[in-house]
């Protein structure tokens, strides 16, 4: 079974069975009562508070936190020796989504559950383990992760903070400063990044009462308003020698194996976030009445309505296959042996160009979300009594965090390229073959029995124009295509609305079934919809990457080439919108989940 | 002390109902179903009553189709050490004395000290059920409970009754119980709770085994109210305003004629 998983990068030149991904109809019952908890749980104890805590107080904050230890929701993804749940990647996706119904507070919760607990998890002793983990995960002490410093922000490896063996060997000396710091202004324990003799990249677990750590002032921002954001200034900060983290420079493997976690999980709380804005939108336009009308009868209201459905569904969608991808990788691994998590980070980082695109999407689905919920709020949308000046405010972190989105678009196709160069995905081959079908015309005819068959011979013909665009990106520019970013986003681009509309086709299709007529309506409805947005989203940057890599007659060809590949038959678009509108503007709902 | 939860699976009330083809109940598809209210509270009761007496085993029972399963796991989870499931797809169709029937059958040689259920559904909203097994099983039953205490074998209970007074009511055991909102706050399951409880026992009982009795009422029509018309407010000063309403009363109805 284990070598029938469908590996990383493979989607793109692959078919893909609907019976082989995990969807959010297949929720076991278990999993809809951890979303339904968490959800119970923020809608009644977090959201009531929302004003308070976005005006900092973080007492809120942390008797909140207590709170999710109490429920358990602080221990989904740490050893069952150590009092934790170890659920699957499914779980701790939904009760992240769920948990960003709390704004603010859902920053403290991810970053304390995400890169302030996994690297004790993953690189911790078990000496460590039994001081930190149960403290951590009973929500008694707040984590906090410290890799970022002023001078070093995407270049996080370029940190500067030093740590030096006291003469008796018995501790580090740690100096620097660390920038952004969430949950700095309570966090009791800090994976903290500095250079052993200004070399080796090590971590280290610093507690907050360690001599020589201050507390800076607390960042002015934007948005997350109710999330606490610091420097974290170590001044001759003494750390015990036991509490190095992980080997003596190897913190950058702990450092990058954290943010493919991290990058995932972004996803499937943003998704959440969508979802929220977009109901609260739907709500708006229902109630607002101009010209005699609710505006949610508005065909440029609708419009905004069904679109976003769509895209919120592709959100969903993509969250759910990859995290069932990363548990059917991780089921594969004994749990019993030594080096469990060596081999569960490989599990994941196998998967890191697909963490990458589930943060960008789902990241830039949000921005989209907020940006048209406001234009619906009209002016109220501008001012912070209504919700929907906050969504818009709060989103706007998630494109930068967790690696930027350009960093992520880089890595995209960055460890595509990787895996082919290392003879693990057959991609330049499959980029030979993609060429030559440039130059052999297609009478291919639609089997309209094969459900969603426009949108998979779309896919199909996506992932050709991906490996054309990449193929003769390689060949051009060789070891040197790093340096062509422009045309690596493109390229991401291009791997990111397939990777999108293949997650919604095939949930759709293995949906059918189980869905009553009505739905079945709708599912076909949204699928129509996002396949026209991501034919023309590919198309546009596979126009542009052509223009970027090629020239002359290889250039009308492959132009050509973008023609015939993003084709996509969207009749009854308009119909499709105006289903999709009416009905969420009847169930108030996000339609799907 | 064995005690007994009756709950029941109904749509979220947020939900869009439409009234289903034969107009007899509304349309179940594309619903999203959860427990009903009052079942919080009478599930939550019992688990109260186990943590205060300690030795004491709470069964949780559901009638319908197989996915009111998650609804009795979501019981376990909360508390209740064991999950009947009355498999009955007609569920919709009954009347509240079979439901109370089928309860009282299978309740019937079990010897619980107490019966616990909601005080109503939020769906059909009947009130009878619990008091209805009560009846069947010759029991005491005291229903719409706001304040519940146990000592030395006795209840000691609060009802609610109308325009807010309330009522003082003792029994002795064995009894049924109806629970009331404002009777106790409802604990979400917590998750590692929500995990033990796929290791405790769920049992399948088929209808035919316990509907032993007949329908006394049938549901003619299901129908939505008719919309009235919007009301119409008059502003302004008192005698004004008097003025205009006389007119438009005169003009438009018959009542000054
Ligand atoms: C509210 C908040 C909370 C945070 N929480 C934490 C935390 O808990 N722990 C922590 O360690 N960090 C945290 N961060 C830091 C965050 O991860 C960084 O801000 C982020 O990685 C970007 O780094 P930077 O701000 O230095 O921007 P820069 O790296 O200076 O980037 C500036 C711009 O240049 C682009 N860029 C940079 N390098 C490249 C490149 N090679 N190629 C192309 N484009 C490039 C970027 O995409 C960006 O658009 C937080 C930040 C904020 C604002």
């Amino acid at each position: 079974m284990a070598d029938m998983i469908l590996k990383g990068g493979e989607y793109l030149i692959a078919d893909v069975a609907c019976e082989s991904v995990f969807t959010p109809e297949d929720f076991s019952d278990e999993q809809k009562q951890f979303a339904e908890t968490t959800e119970q749980f923020v809608m009644n104890e977090i959201v009531p508070k929302m004003e308070e805590i976005d005006q900092q107080n973080f007492e809120l904050v942390v008797e909140g936190m207590k709170k999710c230890g109490d429920l358990g929701l602080l221990m989904m993804d740490t050893p069952e020796e150590y009092g934790g749940l170890d659920l699957d990647k499914a779980s701790s996706m939904l009760v992240a989504e769920k948990i960003s119904y709390g704004g603010s507070f859902s920053v403290a919760f991810s970053a304390h559950t995400g890169i302030g607990t996994l690297p004790l998890v993953y690189y911790g002793t078990p000496e460590q383990k039994e001081k930190y983990l149960g403290r951590i995960i009973s929500g008694e002490w707040c984590a906090a992760y410290c890799l970022t410093e002023p001078g070093s922000g995407s270049d996080a490896l370029g940190a500067q903070a030093t740590a030096v063996l006291s003469e008796d060997g018995g501790h580090y000396v740690l100096n620097g400063t660390k920038q952004f710091i969430t949950n700095g202004g309570f966090a009791q324990i800090f994976t903290i990044f500095a250079k052993v003799d200004k070399q080796h990249f090590t971590a280290f677990l610093v507690e907050r009462d360690f001599p020589g750590l201050v507390v800076g002032a607390e960042e002015k921002k934007m948005g997350i308003k109710g999330s606490s954001t610091t420097q974290i200034i170590l001044d001759n900060c003494k750390v015990p020698e036991e509490n190095v983290l992980g080997e003596i420079g190897k913190g950058h493997k702990i450092a990058f194996n954290v943010l493919n976690v991290g990058r995932f999980k972004l996803g499937a709380a943003v998704t959440g976030a969508s979802k929220m804005a977009l109901v609260t939108g739907i709500k708006y336009a229902n109630e607002r009445v101009q010209f005699k009308k609710k505006i949610s009868s508005f065909g440029a209201i609708g419009e905004k309505i069904a679109d976003l459905t769509a895209a919120i569904f592709a959100s969903e969608s993509l969250v759910y296959r990859l995290a069932g991808l990363l548990d059917e990788k991780l089921a594969t691994i004994d749990k019993d042996i030594d080096n469990y998590y060596v081999e569960y980070l490989k599990g994941i980082e196998e998967y890191a160009s697909e963490c990458g695109i589930s943060k960008v999407f789902c990241s830039e689905v949000l921005a989209q979300t907020v940006d048209e919920v406001v234009q619906i709020f009209g002016g109220y949308g501008f001012v912070s009594d209504y919700p929907a000046e906050r969504y818009y405010r709060d989103e706007r972190i998630n494109r930068i965090f967790e690696g930027t989105n350009e960093i992520n678009r880089l890595l995209i196709p960055g460890m595509i390229l990787r895996k082919a160069m290392k003879g693990e995905l057959p991609l330049q081959a499959e980029a030979m073959k993609a060429f030559e079908s440039l130059m052999t015309p297609s009478f291919e005819e639609l089997d309209e029995s094969i459900p969603f068959v426009a949108e998979k011979v779309l896919l199909k013909n996506l992932k050709t124009l991906f490996l054309i665009l990449a193929g003769t990106g390689v060949q051009k520019f060789m070891d040197k295509i790093a340096d062509e970013q422009e045309i690596l986003m493109a390229a991401a681009d291009i791997a990111i609305q397939i990777f999108a509309l293949e997650s919604a086709v095939l949930r759709a299709e293995k949906a059918l079934p189980r869905f009553s007529e009505r739905k079945q309506g709708l599912v076909r409805a949204a699928v129509k919809v996002f396949a026209f947005s991501a034919s023309e989203t590919a198309g546009s940057a596979a126009r542009k990457g052509a223009f970027y890599i090629e020239e002359g007659d290889t250039l009308t060809m492959i132009l050509a080439g973008v023609r015939r590949f993003t084709k996509y038959d969207a009749t009854g678009l308009l119909a499709a919108k105006r289903l999709l509108a009416e009905a969420a503007c009847e169930e108030e709902r996000y339609l799907f989940g | 002390m064995k005690i007994l939860v009756c709950i029941k699976q109904v749509p979220d009330m947020e939900s869009k109902f439409k009234v289903a083809a034969d107009s007899r109940w509304y349309d179940t598809a594309d619903l999203a179903w959860r427990m009903n209210e009052y079942d919080e509270f009478a599930v939550e009761q019992a688990v109260l009553v186990k943590e205060q007496v300690g030795d004491a085993d709470i069964t949780v029972l559901s009638i319908g189709p197989d996915k009111v399963k998650e609804t009795i796991k979501k019981a376990l989870a909360m508390g209740c050490d064991r999950g009947v499931h009355i498999a009955d797809d007609e569920v919709s169709s009954r009347e509240p004395f079979q439901i109370a029937g089928m309860i009282a059958e299978y309740a019937r040689d079990k010897n619980f000290d107490l019966i616990l259920t909601g005080m109503q559904s939020q769906d059909r909203g009947s009130g009878q059920v619990g008091i209805l097994v009560a009846e069947l099983l010759d029991l005491p039953g005291v229903s719409t409970v706001v304040a519940f205490s146990l000592a030395d074998g006795r209840l000691e209970l609060r009802r609610e009754l109308e325009g807010g007074v309330k009522a003082r009511v003792a029994t002795g055991l064995p009894a049924v119980v109806t629970c009331q909102l404002g009777l106790n706050n409802p604990r979400y399951p917590t998750l590692p709770n929500i995990m033990k409880a796929k290791k405790k026992e769920l049992i399948t009982v088929g209808v035919a085994d316990v509907l032993k009795v007949e329908a006394r009422q049938q549901t003619a029509k299901l129908y939505f109210p008719e919309k009235k018309g919007g009301g119409l407010i008059l502003e302004g000063e008192p005698a004004e305003v008097a003025d205009r309403l006389i007119t438009i009363l005169k003009e438009k109805t018959a009542v000054l004629a």
